[in-house]
């Protein structure tokens, strides 16, 4: 479970959250919906540890982020699997050694066995064949999907963070991606959150959806709850998506 | 107003300063209890070996034209066999070192800043601490290690080129033997002026790659932004290494006097 309880971020006299609560049960995969730079990017980054609210507290599983030292922090995020935006792949190296990558750095299995769980963990998103490749020959839609597969890398995410997972992607790839994300979920049953500002894409891979604007959440719920929603921001953002 | 932006400005300084020092205090850390092998022999061969050629060059020139003008200054004195002695003990405990750095900072320096700050643009230095990897452990203390081994590694043989091409000149243009010049080497090769030639470069080593580190990791703000941060960086690299120069100068001469 991922909880957030009265979340406050400013960066300078700037507030980006203000006072937010949000949780994510065990097992759930929860969308965070809003306009661009409202704020959704910064509740992964609270999740994550790599920035520290003003005020509130983040917890996962009961550990409390904002307490964990750097060692603790770095420790905690082992179990963690985050797909940025863009993919964030380390450019220097091949696709397979990306998705190696977490293996080398926190398990001793012989190289036999990290290059036998890369070409699983490849085949699992549909690019086995893109291993010795690098991630600049590869399209959006492709970094993402090896990006999945490198967050998958740890043997049990208990997390797995999305940011904007489908911007900028065709509908068929977006719709893969998606399903991609939902065959994760199923596999690992982990606790999901995925920021985006499509509302196609969000009932594609989620149980709640959270809006946020001006720096509060406005509402949460299921699909049917948020449909059913009065607030004139998420009726507007309903009918232009459809 | 201008009080207050004084002060946010006296802020930002300290902030930079605290951040510098736990980067160096970490990377330390890292070297002495989760030491990388591998990354580290990759760097020293990424910084040293790479930068051979323009050390090398840099080097070369500078004996020449050290052997050159000293040669011009000296013969009116009749002390050109000092000649050799003259340019060995500045090769080695100044311009050698010195020079070595200052290539290498527009070399390394500006290297490691774009690359660092290509990969804090695009969020990759991110991706490693989610990935629990810290990135002062994999990126910074390796680079740390190969700047403070290689920089002292490349200024030794650097030095002996300057040398050898000062013989060159001291041969043909100020017409002493070489004899007479080996001579006058082999009596600059003191104990104070091996220190100043193997501290110095150790020191600059750590500056340069440090400084070129810190601005990479804090780069933000895209392609310009990593243009912005490599200038800044290969700008105060140059700076601080002429400081640390003559402080370090400064410190050794006040150990051993002025014994050359």
């Amino acid at each position: 479970m991922i909880r957030l309880e009265k979340v406050t971020v400013a960066y300078g006299e700037q507030v980006v959250l203000d006072g937010i609560d949000l949780e994510v049960p065990t097992g759930k995969t929860m969308v965070i919906l809003g306009e661009s730079g409202s704020g959704k990017t910064t509740i992964l980054k609270c999740v994550l540890g790599t920035l520290h609210p003003v005020s509130g507290r983040v917890l996962a599983n009961d550990l409390e982020v904002g307490k964990l030292t750097d060692e603790e922090l770095l420790r905690f995020r082992q179990r963690m699997g985050m797909v940025f935006q863009e993919g964030a792949l380390f450019d220097s190296m091949t696709v397979g050694e990306n998705v190696a990558f977490w293996l080398w750095e926190h398990t001793t299995l012989s190289d036999d066995k990290v290059e036998e769980r890369v070409r699983m963990l490849l085949q699992f998103v549909g690019l086995e064949s893109s291993l010795d490749q690098m991630p600049s020959d590869l399209s959006g839609g492709m970094r993402r999907r090896v990006a999945i597969a490198r967050a998958m890398a740890a043997e049990d995410p208990a997390f797995m963070l999305y940011d904007e997972p489908t911007t900028g992607l065709d509908p068929f790839t977006s719709k893969s991606i998606c399903d991609l994300m939902r065959r994760v979920q199923r596999e690992f049953k982990s606790t999901n959150i995925v920021v985006t500002h499509d509302l196609t894409d969000a009932y594609r891979v989620g149980d709640l959806f959270t809006f946020i604007k001006d720096a509060k959440v406005i509402a949460t719920g299921t699909r049917q709850e948020i449909e059913h929603s009065s607030d004139p921001f998420i009726q507007t953002f309903i009918s232009l998506d459809s | 107003m201008p009080v207050r932006r004084a002060l946010l400005f006296l802020a930002g300084v300290l902030m930079s300063v605290q951040d510098f020092t736990m980067m160096i205090v970490k990377s330390f850390r890292y070297l002495i209890f989760h030491f990388r092998m591998r990354e580290s022999l990759f760097e020293m061969d990424r910084l040293g070996v790479g930068s051979i050629p323009i050390v090398f060059l840099a080097n070369l020139f500078a004996g020449l034209d050290m052997a050159l003008q000293f040669s011009v200054v000296m013969a009116p004195y009749g002390a050109s066999n000092l000649l050799g002695r003259v340019v060995a003990t500045s090769i080695i405990r100044d311009m050698g070192p010195v020079l070595a750095s200052l290539v290498m900072s527009a070399r390394v320096t500006a290297g490691i800043t774009s690359e660092l700050g290509m990969m804090a643009t695009t969020q990759q230095i991110e991706a490693l601490l989610v990935m629990g990897v810290d990135p002062v452990d994999r990126l910074i203390a390796p680079k740390i290690l190969a700047g403070m081994v290689m920089l002292p590694a490349l200024s030794v043989v650097g030095d002996l080129l300057g040398v050898l091409a000062g013989l060159m000149v001291a041969q043909l243009g100020a017409h002493v033997p070489a004899p007479l010049y080996w001579s006058g080497v082999r009596s600059a090769l003191t104990l104070p002026n091996l220190v100043n030639g193997m501290l110095k470069p150790f020191v600059f080593g750590f500056i340069l790659v440090a400084i070129g580190c810190f601005y990479g990791l804090r780069t933000t703000g895209g392609a310009q932004g990593v243009g912005r941060a490599t200038t800044k960086a290969v700008v105060s690299a140059a700076i601080w290494i002429l400081i640390a120069n003559f402080m370090i100068s400064k410190f050794l001469i006040d150990i051993w006097g002025w014994k050359l």
